[in-house]
């Protein structure tokens, strides 16, 4: 397993594609938070916002680069053939497919946490210019917070777990440009189906689809308006990541290279 | 002339630009490539089947559970032993087939013959309702405000049938003397508002078929401010007083009932030059209560006081507009959905229609077939847009009277779309999809790797459409005039009125660009893609 | 076909800050095939490339038929190109990849079906690409390039992953279709690959024309007109001969290697002075030598009979 996890390794951080993503991951996010933030001002009733939520809106962005990191680490193996040297190399599939989930991983941490850093900080300087400020009754967006920990926490969670998704619907299919699209749709999709139906047809898809209720974990305020709660909505991607890996891992095991 | 050159055996220097190959057979190969890839026909075929699998689910979506067809008669939408919330109210049709707004009060006595409607308007006032949207409005909780069109005026009408056709001069709260007939038609009178220090008088003639409106400072002086013939009007028709008061909206999503008081001074209906009935006066609430679509404050009414006539009116008589009041259901309300998920698969096929050349190197036996790269561009161009225009073609021609049976068959108000509105609608869907199409087949030449261009396709040209949720405040209006979501503005499909305020806003349904001008927007996006991928194709080396 | 040329005129390329072609020039004239040999990385592919008008060369130009490439109206009914055979989309049959190419060049189906049939791959083009072995792939390469009947045929390596029976059936091909008249340009990094069917080579190395020369010629000069003498008297026999301005070395006590001085006037000179000889052996060098001398010192060489001077080149 860890030979596996070495080779996994080497074989991303030698291509350069892997650092750019990973930087285009952290700026796209940041990107989005910043213009959120400068685009946001304070309503005429007030309340009602989730300062901790505004700032990590770039997340929205930021995972669909994370989507294209995880296809490519499968799917660019089998449009260069590659994928055969590979399991001559580790002829155990699964090990090799966790390994490739583990270090998939690891990436994604690093850039999560830096892209989560990033847009709490933007939150915490910009957003109180545009009035959610104490004095408009809005807590300054801080870490110290407990939701607003988790919220942060979750996020990067959020981030992993859709690499996760995207690396099992990537060797099920295969296929960069269609497992991109197919992720990307299931993704972006969802919630705007959710919001042209009615409740509580809306209120199902939203606890079920990925991202709504994947996203419920940056949630801070008003959080019984919420269609799941933080946690349980974590929960739900979670269920989703681990179908799609199983379902790709048997598919990578049942099938000829 | 190059062949004479050959023969003399000189080396000449090299062009740079490429000879020109005739179009038809590069179109022919790259039809013959698309055609041979199974996987991209049944892409095709995916898309028209998400176009038209979403568009059903938004349309049956829109209410779960519901009751089918129009209610049971006698049972309001609130009546006992009804749990059904379906069926929605009635919604009169104007005299041209379109939704209108016919609610007022309407003080009016039967006339026969020629003849000439004089009243002095002395003051008009008006209270909006303070209750929340979703409690009833009632006569208790209110301010004072009189909503900017606030009619009252002579009205004449051959029925006072919701929808009928009719003639009527009016002053209203901030637009002045207005004339208007058959509720589209509007246009002003003398210059200055109405108030209490400074009244209005209004004159309505009837001679045969037409109608004229006359306004005047003092009730000496008439000035005509407008005319119409309306075709077949009886011998008897109702005239009399009207006052009618619309939604007023605070901002986009709140409106409330307004109610608007006027009194009427020396009012004279001279019939074949003699005076009329002045006592045949009937009071009469038009369009009031729970079974119309209009919101109302109260039903109206009237008293005299002295020789005045002091009338109170609620509702609107205009064109029917917008979400608030009718539920935006349009034959293309349901589409947007299906309209991104086909897109998304069109993206993934026309990108890969050109990525996976670049991946098996094959581009170079493209190139080496036909050397002028724009014109390989072109003709895939051609071929992805043509084979996108004619799938999404056909799954708007399926998907949108699917969607409207489906939104009447639960009950819905669908506004009515003629024909030509419908194939606009159709045509611009195709528009929309292949215009895309071609747009990420140009960012597959310029990025060359499927996942870069697919990508990148979907953020810049699908994302937005999504957007609309994500962002707050009037940010997502400016999401729909300048990214290449503009395209989808080609939906827009709500009747607008220049004399109903509303507020004609995306969340309301409104797009903020003309179709067109949409689709403009988004041949711009696509017109900048296509050159700098030809720009690049022909720098680079294959 | 008297047209049918391919002139390459000081071409230069760089690759970031890697030079690949330095100033390449050579012609391919009709009627023979011309070898185009050099070791991996020398810049044959990119040369090619160039020829076909793939790459822009930064400075100098490539013709074919007289013509930039990009200005022909339908290339492929002037120059047939097997560049990369395994370029096949997976899911596409191998019929159906022809049939595209032919509708590019306004041709009808019935010559996808002839030259199918001229490869030898009536089955196996009716199946998916997926499956092709690396012979089939070359094969249906070789087809497109036969598809406009072109009197130009540029081959990049085309016995790659080819059986020795395809070999030969390829060779005859070739050498049929240099007697019809077309100019032919095969590249290979095996010198071994050509010796039976080439009658030009252009040897390049670091991006240059090394040699451009018949094989004749070329082997000519690499021999470097040694001839050995066998002789039981070899001190007297390299006196002699250096007198009659030779240059001569002693191998051993049977042996003298002689050089600058043809065969029949070391004979001649031997027999005059009375020195005993057993044989007289003119050297011939094996292509593949020549190949190796010529690769590994970059000695440049240019065999009289062609044109294309330097000097157009660098201006």
């Amino acid at each position: 397993m860890t030979d596996a996890l070495h080779a996994e390794w080497t074989k991303l951080r030698t291509l350069t594609t892997t650092w750019w993503l990973l930087i285009a991951t952290v700026a796209l996010t940041l990107a989005v938070s910043v213009a959120m933030a400068a685009a946001t001002h304070l309503t005429a009733g007030g309340g009602g916002q989730d300062p901790t939520r505004l700032s990590l809106t770039g997340i929205y962005l930021g995972q669909a680069v994370i989507v294209v990191l995880a296809v490519l680490a499968v799917s660019e193996e089998y449009s260069t053939g590659m994928i055969r040297a590979t399991l001559s190399a580790t002829p155990r599939r699964l090990v090799l497919l966790a390994a490739k989930a583990a270090n998939l991983a690891g990436l994604t941490l690093v850039a999560g946490v830096l892209g989560v850093a990033g847009c709490l900080v933007v939150g915490r300087i910009m957003l109180p210019t545009d009035g959610l400020n104490p004095a408009h009754g809005y807590q300054l967006v801080s870490i110290s917070h407990g939701p607003t920990l988790r919220a942060a926490a979750g996020s990067v969670a959020y981030l992993i777990l859709i690499a996760l998704l995207s690396l099992g619907v990537a060797t099920a299919i295969r296929d960069t440009a269609v497992s991109i699209g197919a992720i990307l749709g299931l993704l972006y999709l969802a919630p705007v189906l959710a919001e042209a139906l009615t409740n509580p047809l809306r209120r199902h898809l939203e606890q079920i689809a990925p991202m709504p209720a994947g996203l419920a974990i940056q949630a801070t305020t008003n959080l019984r308006s919420q269609p799941i709660a933080p946690w349980p909505g974590l929960g739900v991607l979670t269920a989703w990541a681990l179908a799609s890996l199983l379902i790709g891992g048997l598919l990578l095991r049942l099938r000829d290279a | 002339m190059t062949d004479t050159e050959t023969a003399t055996g000189r080396p000449r220097p090299p062009t740079t630009q490429p000879r020109r190959a005739s179009f038809g057979p590069v179109l022919r190969a790259e039809w013959t490539k698309f055609r041979t890839v199974r996987a991209w026909l049944v892409g095709l075929f995916v898309a028209a089947l998400l176009s038209v699998l979403f568009t059903f689910l938004v349309a049956n979506g829109r209410h779960e559970g519901s009751c089918t067809g129009p209610p049971p008669p006698g049972s309001g939408p609130n009546s006992p032993g009804s749990n059904c919330h379906a069926g929605h109210p009635f919604v009169p049709t104007g005299p041209d087939g379109e939704p209108v707004a016919d609610s007022y009060y309407f003080l009016n006595q039967p006339l026969t013959g020629n003849a000439t409607i004089t009243a002095e308007v002395t003051s008009l006032t008006g209270v909006i309702s303070t209750e929340p949207a979703n409690v009833a409005p009632s006569q208790t909780s209110t301010r004072r405000g009189l909503a900017a069109w606030a009619k009252a005026g002579i009205l004449v009408t051959p029925s006072t049938n919701q929808g009928s056709a009719y003639a009527a001069v009016m002053a209203t709260g901030s637009h002045g003397v207005r004339w208007q007939y058959d509720y589209t038609h509007d246009s002003p009178g003398l210059p200055g508002l109405m108030t209490d220090t400074s009244p209005r008088w209004l004159r309505l003639t009837r001679t045969g078929d037409t109608l004229t409106g006359y306004d005047s400072t003092n009730g000496i002086t008439w000035t005509q401010i407008g005319t119409t013939r309306l075709a077949g009007l009886p011998t008897t028709v109702s005239v009399g007083l009207f006052v009618a008061s619309p939604v007023s909206f605070q901002d986009s999503n709140n409106g409330s009932p307004t109610l608007a008081t006027a009194t009427f001074d020396r009012v004279s209906i001279g019939s074949r030059g003699g005076a009329g009935a002045v006592d045949a006066w009937h009071g009469q609430s038009i369009g009031n209560g729970s079974k119309s679509f209009y919101p109302t404050l109260g039903t109206g009414g009237y008293h005299r006081s002295g020789s005045a006539f002091v009338l109170s009116g609620s509702g609107d008589i205009a064109p029917g507009v917008g979400e608030g009041l009718l539920g935006a259901d349009t034959a293309a309300s349901s589409l947007p959905l299906g309209l991104i998920a086909g897109l998304l698969v069109m993206v993934v096929v026309s990108t890969t229609f050109i990525t996976t050349e670049y991946r098996r190197d094959l581009i170079r036996t493209t190139f080496t077939a036909t050397p002028n790269r724009a014109t390989v561009l072109a003709a895939k161009a051609v071929v992805i847009g043509v084979a996108a225009f004619v799938i999404a073609a056909i799954s708007a021609a399926v998907a949108i009277p699917l969607s409207e049976h489906i939104l009447k068959a639960n009950g819905d108000y669908v506004f009515p779309a003629s024909a030509l509105t419908e194939i606009r609608i159709m045509a611009g869907c195709a528009g929309l999809v292949a215009v895309t199409a071609v747009a990420v087949l140009a960012l597959g030449a310029i990025l060359r790797r499927g996942a870069g261009a697919v990508t990148v396709g979907i953020v810049v040209f699908v994302l937005p459409y999504t957007l609309k949720q994500v962002l707050a405040g009037s940010a997502d209006e400016w999401l729909f005039r300048l990214t290449p979501a503009a395209g989808l503005d080609v939906l827009g499909a709500l009747p607008r009125s220049a004399h109903v305020a509303y507020p004609y806003t995306l969340g309301n349904g409104y797009y903020p660009l003309t179709p067109w001008a949409g689709i403009a927007v988004l041949c711009a996006w696509v017109a900048i893609a296509l050159g700098v991928a030809a720009l690049v194709l022909r720098r680079r080396d294959a | 076909m008297s047209d049918a040329t391919i002139e390459v005129t000081g071409v230069r390329k760089r690759f970031g800050p890697t030079p690949a072609l330095n100033g390449m020039t050579f012609t391919v004239t009709p009627g023979r095939v011309t070898g185009f040999v050099g070791p991996n990385g020398a810049g044959k592919s990119t040369t090619i490339r160039v020829i076909l008008g793939l790459d822009a060369p930064d400075e100098g130009h490539a013709l074919v038929c007289g013509q930039a490439y990009q200005q022909l109206r339908y290339p492929l009914h002037q120059v047939g190109a097997l560049v990369d055979a395994a370029a096949l989309q997976p899911s596409r049959t191998g019929r159906n990849h022809l049939l595209w190419l032919a509708h590019s060049q306004k041709m009808a189906a019935s010559r996808v079906d002839a030259v199918i049939e001229l490869v030898g791959l009536t089955t196996a083009a009716r199946r998916k690409a997926r499956g092709y072995s690396l012979g089939i792939r070359q094969r249906l390469g070789i087809a497109a390039a036969l598809l406009g009947d072109p009197p130009v045929i540029i081959m990049d390596e085309p016995f790659n992953g080819m059986d020795p029976e395809g070999i030969i059936w390829m060779r005859q091909l070739l050498r049929s279709f240099a007697g019809e008249g077309r100019a032919i340009l095969i590249s290979s990094h095996l010198m071994g690959e050509l010796q039976d069917i080439a009658n030009h080579l252009v040897v390049v190395g670091r991006g240059k024309v090394l040699a451009d020369a018949s094989v004749d010629e070329l082997v000519a000069h690499a021999s470097g007109d040694r001839v050995v003498v066998r002789t039981p008297a070899p001190t007297d026999s390299a006196r002699v001969l250096e007198g009659s301005g030779a240059r001569t070395e002693i191998l051993d006590s049977f042996t003298v290697s002689v050089s600058g001085l043809a065969a029949q006037h070391i004979v001649q000179a031997l027999s005059q002075a009375g020195v005993p000889f057993s044989e007289v052996i003119v050297q011939r060098a094996r292509l593949e030598d020549v190949y190796l001398q010529l690769t590994s010192g970059e000695v440049e060489f240019r065999g009289g009979s062609d044109s294309g001077s330097d000097g157009q080149a660098k201006q």
